[in-house]
């Protein structure tokens, strides 16, 4: 075998620096493309407490926050998410966001190592989403005498009150979208509900336009998210 | 004469043993009694200790225009210890580099017992390592722009390790894929593809850790194990063993051990920088091969 020493050490060269330049220039108009055309991100999937405003753009994927959630509320999403695959949600059905009772902190928040979540001062300035009743379904707007929901609420008399006929009301501005009521209903369809907020940031260059076609994409998913 | 040290005395025993500690780590990382917690993007130490993957760190920052501190400390201490020691993440840590390293060893095995093949084959370099920079520059420039950090979504690091740790079953059906490809184009992926092992390279290349060559014995059976076993294709004996060096300072090279390890004689050598190259009384390694006594060159 023939000495070939030009083949040692090929520094960061030209053909590298060329290389990384055509890599630049593919992923911004891949990047410029999906900003455009892409569809964003729905609202929908309940984010874990403290998700910032560019939640998708911060996250890693590193599951840190799934690891540590000690009420093993949080998953990850999975290949068929697309570019949202790795972001953490939860399910209230299955297992509602506990707030971290008893855990000196929130402890997802604690945990995620950039700025997809932020520290939140009081668990009260939490937003997730908000709770919302089905008159239809809910035993007490039936007659029937139920507090299922006011007492398995974490802030009971802010978040839920009872009106004069004894039937729940969510004050909205109170609720952090915890989820805890929705396994404590009783009623069979579930008579609660829990809507994400706007945690995605809309997209930059994101007319008007679009804004009605996202607004009822949410309604889709939540409703087949209930049924 | 036994060609290969036994495997207790080689590299790659403690290099996969190493990375498959690491793996263990994560999976009873959910458990809170365990210390240690994470997934391959970002992983925490008693709580306290951040380490973060350099490229989710860079990719999180493009796409926000914000760095958290535990990102910017845990990437440092990862970059810090690559600058120091040399891209050692990629064969002593990572849990996609022992998977495809145990699949080259899979196929190593089913070539020379299945099919028979007694001289086994280098990787193969069609696909140029340097494509792993334009790969970089792709996910920088889709985090710049789209505001989203894809590596971080779709690498197979990450796609394995979720499915190993959350049981995601697209991610395993995807890195079988890779495990397939790599069946046709042995670690193509390490070699050629991974941006964070571009990352990692570009860092430690000057890193103390460096596969070290004895000038006195180089040479002199030019039986070219080491590149053959190179998983990243780096010409050892060529370029290096025959070319007077006393070191392999070719970026591409992780301090993965494997050329040390094929090594039929006491040439190579793992260790750090500054070191006398040739060290006779080095525990593990065999005599100088005299001429021809090799069983695989018949030099």
């Amino acid at each position: 075998m023939p000495d070939t020493p030009e083949h040692a050490e090929p520094a960061f060269t030209r053909r590298q620096l060329l290389m990384l330049g055509c890599g630049l220039a593919a992923g911004a108009g891949l990047g410029i493309v999906h900003r455009t055309y892409g569809a964003p991100t729905p609202i929908g999937p309940l984010r874990p407490p403290g998700a910032s405003a560019d939640f998708t753009s911060a996250c890693i994927r590193c599951g840190l926050c799934v690891q540590v959630c000690p009420a093993d509320a949080l998953r990850l999403t999975d290949l068929d998410a697309g570019l949202d695959t790795g972001l953490p949600y939860f399910v209230p059905e299955d297992a509602p966001c506990t707030l971290c009772e008893g855990e000196p902190a929130l402890r997802c928040i604690e945990s995620c190592p950039t700025t997809a979540l932020l520290p939140v001062a009081d668990t009260r300035d939490v937003n997730i989403g908000e709770a919302h009743i089905r008159r239809g379904r809910c035993l007490a707007y039936h007659g029937e005498e139920c507090t299922a929901c006011w007492d398995a609420c974490p802030f009971p008399d802010e978040a839920i009150v009872f009106d004069e006929q004894g039937r729940p009301i969510v004050n909205e501005a109170a609720c952090v979208g915890c989820g805890l009521c929705v396994p404590a209903c009783p009623a069979e369809p579930l008579a609660v509900v829990v809507r994400a907020a706007d945690t995605p940031a809309p997209v930059p260059g994101d007319g008007g336009g679009s804004g009605g076609g996202r607004g009822s994409g949410r309604g889709e998913r939540q409703r087949r998210g209930n049924g | 004469m036994k060609r290969r040290p036994p495997w207790y005395r080689r590299w790659a025993t403690y290099r996969r043993l190493t990375a498959a500690i690491f793996l263990a780590c994560l999976v009873v990382g959910s458990f809170a009694w365990f210390p240690f917690t994470g997934s391959t993007g970002a992983t925490r130490l008693a709580n306290v200790i951040p380490f973060t993957d350099p490229l989710a760190a860079i990719e999180s920052t493009l796409s926000t225009g914000n760095l958290a501190a535990p990102a910017l400390i845990g990437a440092g201490i990862l970059l810090g210890a690559a600058v120091l020691l040399g891209p050692i993440f990629c064969g002593w840590v990572c849990p996609l580099g022992l998977a495809l390293d145990l699949n080259y060893a899979l196929r190593r095995l089913v070539r020379r017992r299945v099919f028979r093949r007694r001289r086994q084959t280098p990787v193969p370099t069609v696909v140029p390592w340097s494509i792993r920079y334009a790969v970089l520059g792709a996910v920088l420039g889709f985090a710049l722009f789209a505001g989203l950090p894809a590596f971080q979504t779709l690498s197979p690091i990450n796609l394995l390790a979720r499915s190993i740790l959350f049981a995601s079953l697209w991610g395993l059906i995807a890195i079988g894929g890779l495990v397939v490809l790599e069946w046709v184009m042995p670690r193509v992926w390490c070699r050629a593809l991974c941006p964070l092992g571009a990352v990692y390279s570009l860092v430690g290349r000057f890193g103390l850790l460096r596969v070290r060559i004895d000038p006195a014995h180089a040479g002199r059976t030019p039986c070219r194990q080491c590149s053959t076993r190179c998983p990243m294709g780096i010409p050892v004996m060529e370029s290096y063993a025959m070319g007077g060096r006393s070191s392999v300072t070719d970026p591409g090279c992780i301090r993965c051990g494997d050329c040390v390890d094929a090594c039929p004689t006491a040439v190579l050598r793992l260790g750090l920088r500054g070191t006398p190259p040739g060290d006779d009384d080095h525990p593990g390694r065999l005599p100088v091969v005299p001429d021809g006594e090799c069983e695989d060159c018949a030099a």
